[in-house]
């Protein structure tokens, strides 16, 4: 919302600075979002006479001129250059240190700044300008020749109208009252503690009422409009509205367009009461109807529009047809013209719901529309109609018909609410006084009965929907008082607050990543459909995406790590190694278990993505590029550094199309997630050429594992190493041998370490060599030799029968 | 004849120790003395076959030959290890040492961290909610009519009729005060969702912690010295700081906090459109409509909320220009945080 200071000081003699103003809106909830000065680019511009005029000795084009500047200054001599300057003109003159806002003579038309200078050798203290140069018209033929009555000296900000201020509000929805210049003015007066000055409004009903003799009003839908008034005003002149109106307006950031319009339009910023003028002798019948639409209806709104209705909208008829979507548009069927002799004037009350039903639905958005819907007050409808009737006739010529129709049923009164001082200073911490409770609200137009010390009732007025029970006028009280005028407090009640396992835990997840080289990444959580479907038959999405890229929630976080590692590898990283801890999303049918609500599952995970060269270009180390082993030791490592060691890996033979090389988690026996190889397939639909090595489970039962770790103890007797090393089929698995080899040595293998792995044509084909060191350690004596030997027999001799291995001789 | 024995191993292995000359004649000097099947666990074998009363004498003794031939091998092996270094390349230490590359947290994330540990130290617990949210907590519940312009303020995505992706995180106060009872005291950080269209302003997902105090006698002052405490400790002690009355509809009286705007300490640019200010968090009491909805009597208990954006006071803290910035995860941004 607009605000200009000038139309602000018509109802309110407020003598601070701009500034200063700002800062108490901003104090009382009306935010100053910004301000604009409209002068600034005029400052150091006045009007000057031009006394006499000679020829310049040095130049023929030139003129010097002896310019007055003041109505009782010496003049000064400034040269000239246009054709058209003459004795006897009054000018506009740019002194020293104004900045013509566009040089004639610079081809980029860049602004300079001016100062007293000699040119050709006579002295200049200053430049008359021509429209194009101050920045206001096209014209640059010559200086601008301002009227013969324009007084001297006056800033030429004034003379334009310009010398205002408009202040950007940012009004909240709950306050439609501030949607005027009146509102802003009560606001400000109430702050000031001084009155508002309203406008002078006559009553016009007084030769009876004539106006239902010539029109009426019916109204089919009350519930959708609860007030609705006509006046008429006759014999009007339409055309170009008089220069304060059209600064004003044009102040507030409206385009004047003639002067009846533009007086509907002023009242609106006036008051905040959206009105509409009907061409009346367009009107069939001459006379109003407010009912639903139609179904299937069309209809042409003033803007060229045409709509199809749907029923639900609320119709301006006239005899026949509809003329205006009520409070959101009037239509061009019904528009005042230059042949407007006539007009019927509506101020009504419409149903905020219904208005920004139609409003968004038609996807219009007005200013009257705008305050329809957060509500303009019932009781100011009629005092809004004499003001802009009034201020037509002045304006057009024309005249008032006497009297008014006005359809209001069922008044709305103002509410009536109880308020206590003792809840007031419970609530905001305060030690107010009742005086100063109810000054406040009186002052902002509340009226306030006593009824006891310490209760008052407040009837609020009808210009503000938003104040319904106690806590509001407290508001009320906490804003004007000023916030900053509350004491702030800390000495409140300190409150223990368990804390949470699994949020130091999580720390501990992200700290581990942190430390072993990851980048936490933060991607993505909405999708493409069709990707999103690879990873779960059972996506959700969006009914109202922004794009088809943006459709469907994550089922897991793989895919938007794939495009950061997209992303990466495109601009030549060398190391990809991301971790993410974020929700993915699933639909679960009807009865099925839920995370919160019904029919969706929401799950914490945390995916992980390795890909590239394993670490950074070095002088002692040969570079590789990521392995299985890699993510799979980062995942180990990770869950035993928090204290998890229950985990089951599942080796999965078969590869599917989203992966390879793939190894489930089981953390307690519960199924946490997946690690693994992408498939090409798959790092190929992110255009990704390098292998990417991955990791993604869920955290719930990783965050929610066992309380502090507890000590088990160690035996106090040395352990003791054997190597041994076997030579096995190609298929055997590594792990099942180290779990034979662990079941074979029984209780007192402490440690079983694959350290080496090698094929070999000495060794046969088909045949691999594994090597591995076994710790023994015993719990209650130091162990002989021979008894070492007995357990690397009995390991040797299990290896060997289970998994057809040949001991191989170190 | 134990005693003779001793002796004369140690005889032996002082004459051998003084022939070694290199790593494999010292490795020979320990397999014959040193190893499992070596002279000295021989002479331990013996010990057995001495009688009782000789035994800790002769133990001893054995027990100084075998150091003799420790120190032996210790000491050569040094010397031997030291010489085969020094004939590969000579150490230079202008080359890199073995670096140990460390990883980063996302600006977002240390941003929402610091927030975290700041309330945790004034006793906030932490609390998490659900991203695809019912109407009824989004909005409902909140105080939001049906029909209210404040829907206006948010565009939301829609995932059938009566679910949404979360506007705020304000949802996870409604569903703590259903199934707890005060005191309260908790923030909640998490995503939410916009159908804004993005832009180096605005992102359809962000990111905000919220927080909810509710007890006996909790008032308006009272927030307004948490929040001071909060923006003192995360902004800075010196900063300059207003209340403004504002409008949520879950909240009454409700406010927004503006600090001195950082970049250019108040004097007014582009990123405070010329007012000095910025603002940092809104706020205000618990509406009683949300207490009431709850299950809570508003004429017993009383409570604050607060919220904040995580995103826009990253971008402006990191001088970084374009949100779109922090989801694209360069690593050479990532990097640097
Ligand atoms: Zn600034």
């Amino acid at each position: 919302m607009r605000i200009s200071l000038n139309w602000l000081r018509r109802y309110l003699d407020v003598t601070d600075t701009p500034e200063r103003i700002a800062e108490v809106l901003t104090s009382v909830g009306l935010e100053v979002e910004s301000m604009e000065r409209l002068g600034e680019a005029l400052r150091g511009f006045v009007v000057g006479h031009v006394l006499e005029t000679s020829k310049h000795p040095n130049a023929d084009r030139l003129s010097v001129c002896s310019v007055r500047l003041r109505p009782d200054g010496e003049p000064v001599q400034i040269v000239c250059g246009a054709p058209n300057v003459a004795a006897g003109q009054k000018v506009p003159v740019g002194l020293p240190g104004a900045v013509v806002p566009s040089s004639l003579h610079d081809p980029s038309g860049k602004p300079f700044t001016l100062a007293v200078a000699k040119i050709r050798g006579v002295e200049s203290n200053g430049m008359i300008c021509s429209e194009s140069e101050l920045g206001i018209g096209q014209d640059k033929s010559g200086i601008m020749v301002l009227p013969e009555a324009t007084t001297v000296g006056m800033p030429l900000a004034e003379f334009f109208g310009r010398d205002d201020v408009v202040m950007e509000l940012g009004v909240t929805p709950n306050r439609p009252d501030c949607l005027s210049h009146l509102g802003v003015a009560r606001d400000l007066s109430a702050y000031y503690r001084i009155p508002v000055r309203r406008p002078e409004v006559a009553g016009t009903d007084g030769g009876g009422n004539t106006a239902a003799s010539l029109t009426s009003v019916t109204v089919k839908n009350p519930a959708a409009c609860p007030r609705y008034t006509a006046r008429v005003i006759q014999d009007v002149t339409v055309k170009e509205s008089p220069e304060w109106l059209k600064r004003l307006l044009t102040a507030a950031g409206l385009r004047p367009i003639n002067n009846i319009v533009d007086v509907t339009n002023f009242v609106m910023f006036e008051y905040g009461q959206p009105l509409h003028a009907f061409d009346m002798d367009r009107l069939s019948g001459r006379r109003i109807v407010v009912r639903s639409a139609e179904a299937g209806e069309s209809f042409t709104t003033l803007d060229g529009r045409t709509h199809a209705m749907t029923g639900n909208e609320l119709m301006i008829c006239d005899a026949e047809r509809s003329v205006a979507l009520a409070g959101v548009m009037g239509g061009l069927n019904s528009e005042i013209t230059p042949e407007t002799v006539t007009v019927l004037l509506e101020s009504a009350y419409f149903d905020p719901v219904t208005v920004r039903r139609t409003a968004k639905r038609l996807g219009i958005s007005t200013d009257a529309s705008y305050r329809f819907e957060r509500g303009v007050d019932p009781n100011a409808v009629d005092e809004a109609s004499r003001r802009a009737a009034q201020l037509i006739a002045e304006l057009s010529g024309g005249s008032v018909v006497p009297g008014v129709v006005d359809e209001y049923p069922s008044p709305i009164a103002p509410k009536e609410i109880t308020l206590r001082l003792a809840r007031v200073n419970a609530m905001l911490g305060t030690e107010l006084t009742m005086e100063t409770v109810s000054g406040i609200l009186t002052s902002l137009g509340h009226r306030v009965t006593h009824v006891d010390a310490g209760t008052v009732i407040c009837a609020s007025p009808t210009f503000r929907p938003d104040i319904e029970q106690e806590i509001d006028l407290i508001e009320e009280v906490a804003r004007m008082y000023g916030y900053n005028n509350i004491a702030d407090s800390t000495s409140g009640s300190v409150v223990f607050t368990e804390p949470s396992a699994a949020e130091r835990r999580l720390s501990d997840v992200t700290g581990w990543l942190q430390a072993n080289g990851f980048n936490e990444s933060v991607t993505n959580s909405l999708m493409d459909a069709k990707t999103a479907t690879l990873f779960s038959s059972s996506a959700v999405s969006v009914r109202n995406p922004l794009s088809a890229e943006l459709e469907t929630l994550r089922p897991a976080l793989l895919p938007s790590l794939l495009q950061a590692v997209a992303y990466n590898h495109n601009r030549g990283a060398r190391t990809v190694k991301f971790f993410e801890t974020g929700s993915v999303f699933e639909r679960v049918s009807g009865d099925a278990p839920y995370t919160f609500v019904p029919g969706y599952v929401e799950r914490f995970r945390l995916g992980m993505v390795l890909s590239g060269f394993s670490g950074d270009l070095s002088w002692h180390e040969k570079q590789r590029e990521f392995d299985i082993y890699d993510v799979k030791g980062t995942v180990l490592s990770l869950l035993r550094s928090i204290g998890i060691d229950n985990i089951h890996l599942i080796y999965y033979d078969a590869s599917n199309s989203l992966n390879e090389q793939s190894i489930g988690i089981e953390i307690q026996g519960t199924y946490v997630g997946l690690m693994g190889r992408c498939s090409e397939e798959l790092t190929g639909r992110f255009k990704i050429e390098k292998p990417v090595y991955f990791a993604e489970f869920d955290l719930g039962p990783v965050l929610s594992g066992t309380g502090p770790k507890k000590f088990k103890g160690f035996s106090k007797y040395p352990s003791v190493t054997r190597d041994v090393a076997f030579v096995v089929g190609e298929e055997v698995a590594a792990g099942d041998v180290e779990r034979t080899i662990a079941e074979a040595g029984g209780a007192i293998v402490s440690g079983v370490t694959p350290f080496d792995l090698f094929t070999g044509k000495n060794l046969g084909t088909g045949k691999k060599s594994l090597a591995f060191s076994v710790q023994v350690t015993p719990s209650d004596r130091t162990l002989t030799e021979a008894e070492i030997d007995a357990v690397v027999a009995a390991i040797v001799s299990r290896v060997s029968s289970r998994h057809g291995a040949v001991l191989r001789q170190i | 004849m134990m005693t003779d024995k001793i002796a004369e191993i140690r005889s032996r292995i002082e004459s051998a120790a003084r022939s070694i000359a290199s790593s494999d004649d010292l490795e020979r000097f320990r397999l014959e003395f040193l190893s499992r099947k070596g002279l000295i666990a021989a002479l331990y074998d013996d010990l057995r076959t001495v009688a009782a009363e000789q035994k800790p004498a002769a133990g001893q003794a054995i027990n100084q030959v075998k150091r003799l031939a420790e120190g032996t091998v210790e000491s050569l092996t040094a010397r031997f290890s030291q010489e085969k270094r020094s004939a590969g390349p000579s150490i230079d230490r202008t080359l890199p040492g073995r670096m140990v590359r460390r990883g980063t947290r996302h600006p977002i994330t240390q941003t929402i961290e610091q927030m975290k540990a700041i309330f945790v130290s004034m006793g906030f617990g932490i609390e998490y909610g659900p991203e695809i949210e019912d109407d009824y907590h989004n909005f409902e519940a909140l105080n939001f009519a049906p029909n209210h312009p404040a829907r206006d303020m948010q565009d939301t995505f829609f995932i059938a009729d009566d679910v949404v992706l979360r506007t705020h995180t304000t949802p996870v106060q409604v569903r703590l005060l259903e199934r707890r009872t005060p005191p309260i005291r908790v923030i909640m950080p998490g995503r939410v969702y916009r159908n804004e269209a993005i832009s180096a302003r605005s992102n359809y997902f962000f990111h905000q912690v919220d927080g909810v105090y509710v007890d006996r006698h909790v008032t308006f002052a009272e927030l307004k010295g948490t929040l001071i405490t909060f923006a003192r400790s995360f902004y800075g002690s010196g900063i300059k700081y207003r209340f403004r009355p504002s409008y949520f509809p879950f909240t009454e009286p409700s406010l927004e906090m503006d600090i001195t705007c950082f970049l250019c300490s108040g004097k007014g640019c582009r990123i405070c459109k010329h007012t000095g200010w910025l603002e940092v968090l809104g706020a205000g009491m618990v509406h009683p409509n949300v207490l009431r909805k709850s299950g809570h009597d508003p004429e017993q208990v009383s409570g604050f909320a607060f919220g904040m954006g995580v995103d826009r006071i990253s971008l402006l803290r990191y001088g970084v220009d374009d949100i779109r910035t922090f989801f694209e995860n360069d690593v050479r941004f990532l990097n640097q945080f």
